[in-house]
């Protein structure tokens, strides 16, 4: 795809749109709008220039004159992606969602919030709370991520297990389309399905058919008692067999995560904190959630007795807010902590059926074996998504490189032969296009060629993202 | 009911037996610490607003300077003398003070509230049967009851609460350390310094100093600090809070911290200001990503100036700031660094 | 050997709103924790607990009803047995009548060598009642207790204090109240969990303590909340708001120069 430069004569055009503070070129002001939480240098590329609009209004504005003009634009949230989903590979125009960070209403009758895209889901989960009201989307980013981006990934998360990720949350959308027209779908109606599903098509999209602008979230009653499991385990397979146990229970946790004992010494480095079996090969949290206080102890126990008769070293009980937060701090860090360790790391995001997960563990230990490297894993054991880290460490740029792709390509085919796929959450991105591209059939390539083309015939959204260039 | 204005008669006459004010002064190596000063302004307000003396009493083994108390604003000294005293140890301390009292029968008692005065004043509370403010941010009297009037933050620190002792004497506050100016000395002041020995009896007890152990893990202590750089949770994560630390490598400040800040682990609680941390009141206070929470400003809103930035233009911190930039720390906080390396720089 | 530790249940946010008009706390039951430092003493008694022999932990809260909740955590995480005093006739009760009441509880535990306590509550944050219990109790007080160190006959403790630390040397019985230096708490677990549900925690009010009710709750108190009002801070601020440029750090510099700060 051939695109335009960014002009002088556009510059003069999108300052008239936005007003000047709203439309940025110095070099030390987009900088940041160059990279998202993808810690590799591959991955940052600077934008011409920045745009902040302020409303769906603007936004269009600036959409019909990116097609107009053949500029590539590249929506942005809080750029807090793993995936380099809000990278301008092309350059041209950064579209900031940050100016629209309001929350419209709270509809406590219909159980609806909605919201605009650059309100953080932390604020979205806060003032469902204070309502009341359960927004279930958590991914664990959810203090900087906006909802906005969270949609365009679809973002996953903690209790995706028995919430389900975003776009089991998301009734309605008000879209910037490619060509600059605003349309809204769906809305706080529980039920619709006239015509398309076209909410559920643009949730996940990365930004690549168009530009979410108002969100309509559903909102659920709070569950009033919440009780957390921390289960230390002497080694990762160990570990990782009981959750298949635990997911075929009877009883849908809400959580059910896991670290390593890498992650869990990364953990305890970057707390400065002893975490209780510190040196345990595995750990297996569990949530679980309820409106009754004998229902949510008797699920805990039954989890716990299980864990326990399956090599658990021992169960610890978090039912209030101070145990919660110091249980949730250690796995929540665990982005953080690697970053501490190694600065430039590869976050992958593979997910595999449930049952598969300790194949899918050997495999990564396998690899990180044969590549002598670290290989540190956690994630979302419930839902078979896995979160493991390639660690830079102190190799060079080519050493790097090499790895990368050596382990990359290994860890993918497993995946495959586990019945597994690329990303569970974070979305493809630039980072995971081109794998995605090798493993896909002709058949699939095309259904999802002719969507990008009917919406967006001009290629302007987001190039290079989700599918190669 | 004759017998009700009985009870309240004898109630007052016993009430009005109590006479003066009394500052529990604080020694270290028989030096005299600076918190006794600031203990003298308090005091001195107060005693003058009753019309009464200001004592102040101090104990130890040997202590210099004692007349430098009256210089500052006492008008009689005790100077409470025991070998055993020499280092602070919560029982005899609390029993030579009390006996004291029962002597001297002062109408108000104030100490710091350091951890010497919070610990031995909550023992002397009880041994007088009387009510005990901790941390008053503000004392004045009433000038209608003449009751002491205690302001503390209370409830997480969100509301402030204005709490008497209307039946019982004396009335007893501590005071966080800094919250007053020392007392200036005035060489024409005369009081009387007067040395006080009891029997053995009142200093019996169980327990056995062994050592102190000077902290050298901190290379600035705050408390000492003239310039303070302070970060709270919206400095994100470790590394951003490395933004506070260079800055105040820069300006040879010392490094404060948020409760918050502590908890993540980006400091050490020696760092921590606030209710349950440190008091400071340094000339300059830089207070990055915390909006202010009352307890995090009862430890530094007397500090003389203070810049502020935070992204929230409506946080609290700015309410107590002389200077506060509205914005994002990672974009101004850089700025600052780079201003105040120039300025070293052309120095 | 026998140690209570003093585990006040208390609000789980520091986020507590007042109703503006009748200005009372607003509260939900539900959202309560052991007071921190208390966690902190509860995890120094199930330490030495956990290095020596015979070892009794005995958990002991004043409350409503829902502290007992605080009291089988406390068994949760370790604790052998728990005591709660309750009763209307302590509602309101300042420091002083709180001190005498856990007193009288502690004795009626009986034999106890060591009590463990948080240095202060995060609700009331007076720091006051560890000191004035050991005063009924007749026993000593180590305050700002940053480590323990048990000896046959008592303890060494190192007190945390301005510029440093002091070391102590003391025989039982005794009362440290802990800061969080101390150690990290620990966390319940299942069969603690189990056993607490179990457990049957006495509940003793002031008949069960022999105490007189004339001292205490509102009565036996002697301090009064006078008015509760919103903090007013006040400087003459001057704002800026940031834009990109380096325009309010230069402002910020010409200022602090003028008040020759820097």
């Amino acid at each position: 795809m051939q695109f335009n430069k960014v002009t002088d004569n556009v510059v003069a055009e999108l300052r008239a749109l936005l007003g000047d503070a709203n439309v940025l070129l110095d070099e030390e002001k987009i900088e940041m709008y160059a990279k998202d939480e993808v810690s590799d240098k591959l991955w940052e590329k600077m934008p011409e220039v920045v745009v902040k609009p302020a409303n769906a209004q603007q936004v269009s504005e600036v959409v019909k004159l990116a097609n107009r003009e053949l500029i590539p634009i590249t929506p942005r949230g809080a750029g807090s992606g793993l995936a380099a989903g809000a990278v301008p590979l092309q350059g041209g125009i950064v579209l900031s969602l940050e100016k629209m960070g309001q929350i419209l209403d709270v509809d406590t009758e219909n159980l609806f919030m909605v919201c605009e895209p650059g309100v953080t889901t932390g604020d979205v989960q806060k003032t469902a709370k204070e309502h009341g009201l359960l927004y279930a989307g958590d991914p664990c980013s959810a203090d900087s991520s906006f909802i906005g981006g969270n949609v365009a990934t679809n973002a996953g998360g903690n209790k995706a297990v028995k919430y389900g990720v975003t776009s089991r949350h998301i009734y309605g959308l008000e879209i910037v389309m490619p060509d600059g027209e605003i349309v809204t779908f769906g809305g706080k109606n529980v039920k619709d399905v006239t015509g398309y599903d076209i909410v559920h098509l643009m949730v996940g999209s990365e930004g690549t058919l168009g530009i979410v602008t108002k969100v309509w979230l559903k909102l659920m009653p709070l569950p009033k008692y919440v009780a957390d499991l921390l289960i230390p385990f002497a080694d990762m397979q160990t570990a990782i067999k009981v959750v298949p146990k635990i997911m075929t229970a009877g009883i849908i946790p809400t959580c059910l995560e896991f670290m390593d004992s890498l992650s869990i010494k990364s953990a305890e480095m970057y707390l400065n904190k002893k975490l209780p079996y510190g040196d345990a090969g595995a750990y297996i949290i569990c949530e679980v959630d309820g409106t009754s206080e004998t229902q949510v102890q008797d699920d805990y126990e039954t989890i716990g007795k299980l864990a326990l008769e399956n090599g658990a070293l021992e169960v610890f009980v978090a039912d209030n807010m101070s145990t919660q937060e110091r249980i949730w701090k250690a796995r929540k860090c665990y982005a953080e902590a690697i970053r501490m360790i190694s600065p430039v790391y590869c976050m992958e995001d593979i997910v595999v059926p449930v049952s598969n997960i300790p194949k899918a563990i050997e495999a990564i230990e396998r690899i990180a074996a044969k590549y002598e490297c670290k290989i540190p894993s956690a994630g979302h054991a419930g839902d078979g998504n896995i979160h493991c880290t390639i660690m830079r460490e102190d190799r060079d740029d080519h050493a790097w490189h090499e790895l990368k792709h050596a382990v990359l390509d290994e860890l993918y085919e497993a995946v495959y032969d586990l019945g597994g796929n690329l990303s569970g959450e974070h979305g493809i991105g630039a980072k995971r296009a081109q794998a995605m591209d090798k493993h896909m059939t002709d058949a699939q390539r095309k259904v999802l060629v002719t969507i990008k083309k009917a919406l967006d015939p001009n290629g302007i959204m987001n190039p290079g993202k989700v599918l190669v260039g | 009911m004759s017998l009700y204005v009985n009870a309240n008669i004898e109630k007052e006459q016993k009430l009005s037996q109590y006479k003066g004010v009394l500052v529990f002064g604080e020694q270290k190596d028989g030096k005299i610490l600076t918190v006794t000063y600031e203990l003298l302004t308090r005091g001195r307000k107060l005693a003058d607003e009753l019309g009464c003396e200001l004592s102040c009493v101090l104990l130890g083994e040997e202590i210099d300077g004692l007349e430098e108390v009256v210089k500052r604003g006492a008008d009689k000294v005790f100077f409470i003398k025991d070998a055993i005293l020499k280092n602070f140890l919560p029982r005899p301390y609390s029993k030579a003070i009390t006996k004291l009292c029962e002597e001297l029968k002062p109408e108000v008692i104030v100490a710091a509230a350091t951890t010497t005065g919070r610990t031995v004043m909550p023992l002397v509370a009880a041994m007088l049967e009387t009510g005990l403010t901790a941390d008053c941010t503000e004392l004045t009297i009433d000038p209608d009851t003449r009751l002491l009037l205690q302001t503390r933050p209370a409830i997480g620190g969100n509301i402030m609460a204005t709490i008497k002792t209307p039946d019982h004497r004396p009335q007893m506050a501590t005071v966080r350390p800094k919250s007053a100016k020392p007392a200036a000395f005035n060489a024409a002041r005369t009081g009387e310094v007067i040395v006080k020995e009891f029997d053995g009896a009142t200093f019996f007890t169980p327990e056995k100093f062994l050592e102190y152990i000077k902290d050298t893990t901190q290379e600035v202590s705050i408390e000492e600090a003239d310039i303070i750089v302070a970060g709270g949770k919206g400095m994100k994560n470790a590394d951003g809070f490395k933004m506070v630390e260079e800055l105040a490598r820069i300006l040879g400040a010392g490094v404060g911290a948020t409760r918050d800040a502590v908890e993540f682990g980006w400091t050490t609680y020696p760092h921590q200001i606030g209710l349950s941390g440190k008091t400071v009141a340094p000339k300059l206070y830089f207070a990055f990503g915390l909006s202010g929470k009352i307890q995090h400003l009862a430890g530094m809103q007397t500090s003389e100036v203070v810049v502020a930035v935070n992204k929230d233009p409506e946080a609290q911190i700015f309410k107590v700031a002389d200077f506060g930039i509205v914005g994002d720390v990672f974009e101004v906080v850089p700025m600052m660094i780079e201003a105040f390396k120039n300025l070293k720089a052309n120095a | 050997m026998n140690i209570v530790v003093l585990v006040k249940q208390v609000p789980g946010t520091d986020n507590v709103k007042m109703d503006p008009v009748t200005g009372v706390m607003i509260r939900s039951g539900k959202d309560t924790i052991i007071n921190p430092l208390d966690e902190n003493a509860l995890a120094e008694a199930i330490r030495i607990k956990n290095s020596q022999e015979n070892v009794k932990v005995t958990a002991v809260s004043m409350g409503p009803d829902s502290a007992m909740k605080a009291i089988k955590e406390a068994i949760a995480m370790g604790a052998d047995g728990g005591v709660l005093i309750s009763g209307r006739a302590f509602a309101g009760s300042d420091t002083i009548a709180t001190g005498k009441a856990i007193a009288a509880a502690i004795r009626k535990v009986g034999d106890v060598d060591l009590i463990l306590c948080g240095e202060r509550a995060t609700d009331g944050e007076t720091g006051q009642t560890g000191a004035m219990i050991a005063y009924y109790l007749g026993i000593p007080v180590e305050t700002y207790v940053s480590a323990v160190e048990v000896k046959e006959n008592g303890v060494i403790v190192k007190r945390t204090v301005e510029g440093g630390f002091e070391r102590v040397e003391i025989p039982f019985p005794v009362m440290a109240t802990v800061n969080k230096d101390i150690n990290e708490p620990g966390f319940p677990t299942l069969k603690g969990k189990l056993k607490a549900k179990e457990t049957v925690v006495p509940v003793y009010g002031p008949v069960e303590l022999g105490l007189d009710p004339a001292e205490l709750g509102l009565k036996g108190s002697p301090t009064r909340v006078v008015k509760v009002f919103s903090p007013k801070l006040s400087r003459d601020t001057i704002m800026k708001k940031a834009d990109g440029t380096t325009g309010p750090v230069e402002e910020m510099m010409k200022f602090l120069a003028g008040k020759e700060a820097i």
